[in-house]
């Protein structure tokens, strides 16, 4: 197996099958689209965590900083549970968050897996491209 | 001989720049294209006749089925974990640690103080040589789920996503601060 330029493929489902350039390029387009939201995603997850940091009062913040660094069994006063309860569903709307990045993940590996060159280079573009625009963000406070 | 001409005939035929012993097609089935067929490259969903890795681990049944989506979800479970289970390890075992601070500016005009921390291991310490068996197996892990979604069957992906959600939902609780975010592929 080896990778091809083909204007035929089949991608991921059974609906999306390219015959002709026009198909490619617009598959190409979406790949690339795929691979750029890849990329945002990963820094969203880091200004989500940090946005659940900021708005939750200080002094928890930073029991929960002080409770990762020491790794402590049990030694901390539990927070107030109204607060606990907004921790839970930050927490758990990163966990959805997660569960997309990693079926996208997949999905563009998948993708990247029908051998076809111009599919590859859209996944390389679209990555590039995500990390260029998202990872400025990140060190925006 | 007669093989042969028949062979390329068809590729002539078809328009397509491809050399002749190449078998990467979605239109045209003969003999020499069966190895591409037998693997599928869009999502199914079915139980029967599901290879799972390894030869002797095929899935006939629903119960068999079942069996298979609670051992990948278990196994994408353990993976999350183990990630987090590292970064725990390796925040513990840090030798050499260099701090410096610096103020950012934070919202609404507050200032927060950002820490950087430089840290080392030696290479032939205990921990350091647990973290490197450890990304051994995290590695095969990762490869053994990336294979398993690659066999395309809409019930065993589902149970890699649902475990990779679940696993990470539930390992990092606690995990507040440390995130890593150059990890490819996750």
């Amino acid at each position: 197996m080896h990778f091809i330029f083909s204007d035929e493929a089949v991608l991921l489902f059974d609906f999306w099958s390219v015959h002709s350039p026009a198909g490619m390029a617009l598959s190409v387009l979406v790949i690339l689209l795929m691979a750029v939201l890849y990329e945002g995603i990963k820094v969203g997850k880091v200004k989500l965590l940090h946005k659940t940091l900021e708005s939750l009062p200080t002094a928890t913040s930073q029991q929960l900083i002080l409770e990762t660094d020491q790794d402590s069994a049990g030694s901390s006063s539990p927070p107030v549970n109204r607060t606990h309860l907004r921790w839970f569903l930050c927490h758990f709307g990163q966990s959805l968050v997660h569960v997309i990045q990693v079926v996208i993940g997949y999905f563009v590996m998948l993708a990247v897996m029908s051998y076809n060159t111009w599919i590859f280079l859209g996944v390389v573009l679209g990555s590039a491209l995500g990390y260029y625009l998202a990872y400025p963000l990140l060190s925006m406070a | 001989p007669l093989d042969h001409s028949h062979h390329m005939g068809i590729y002539h035929m078809d328009n397509s720049t491809m050399p002749p012993h190449h078998h990467m097609t979605t239109s045209h089935s003969h003999g020499g294209g069966d190895m591409m067929m037998m693997m599928p490259m869009t999502f199914y969903f079915d139980f029967k006749n599901v290879e799972l890795l390894f030869s002797s681990l095929v899935i006939n049944t629903p119960g068999e089925m079942a069996g298979a989506f609670v051992a990948v979800f278990l196994l994408a479970m353990f993976y999350e974990g183990l990630k987090i289970a590292r970064e725990g390890l390796l925040r513990k075992s840090q030798v050499s640690i260099r701090y410096n601070s610096m103020p950012v500016p934070g919202p609404n005009g507050t200032i927060l103080m950002e820490t950087h921390k430089t840290v080392g291991q030696q290479m032939l310490s205990f921990p350091h040589l647990l973290q490197t068996v450890l990304h051994i197996i995290q590695v095969v892990i990762s490869y053994f789920l990336m294979l398993i979604f690659m066999t395309y069957n809409g019930y065993l992906c589902i149970a890699v996503a649902a475990g990779a959600g679940t696993g990470y939902f539930l390992f990092s609780w606690k995990k507040a601060v440390v995130v890593d975010i150059t990890e490819h592929c996750h």
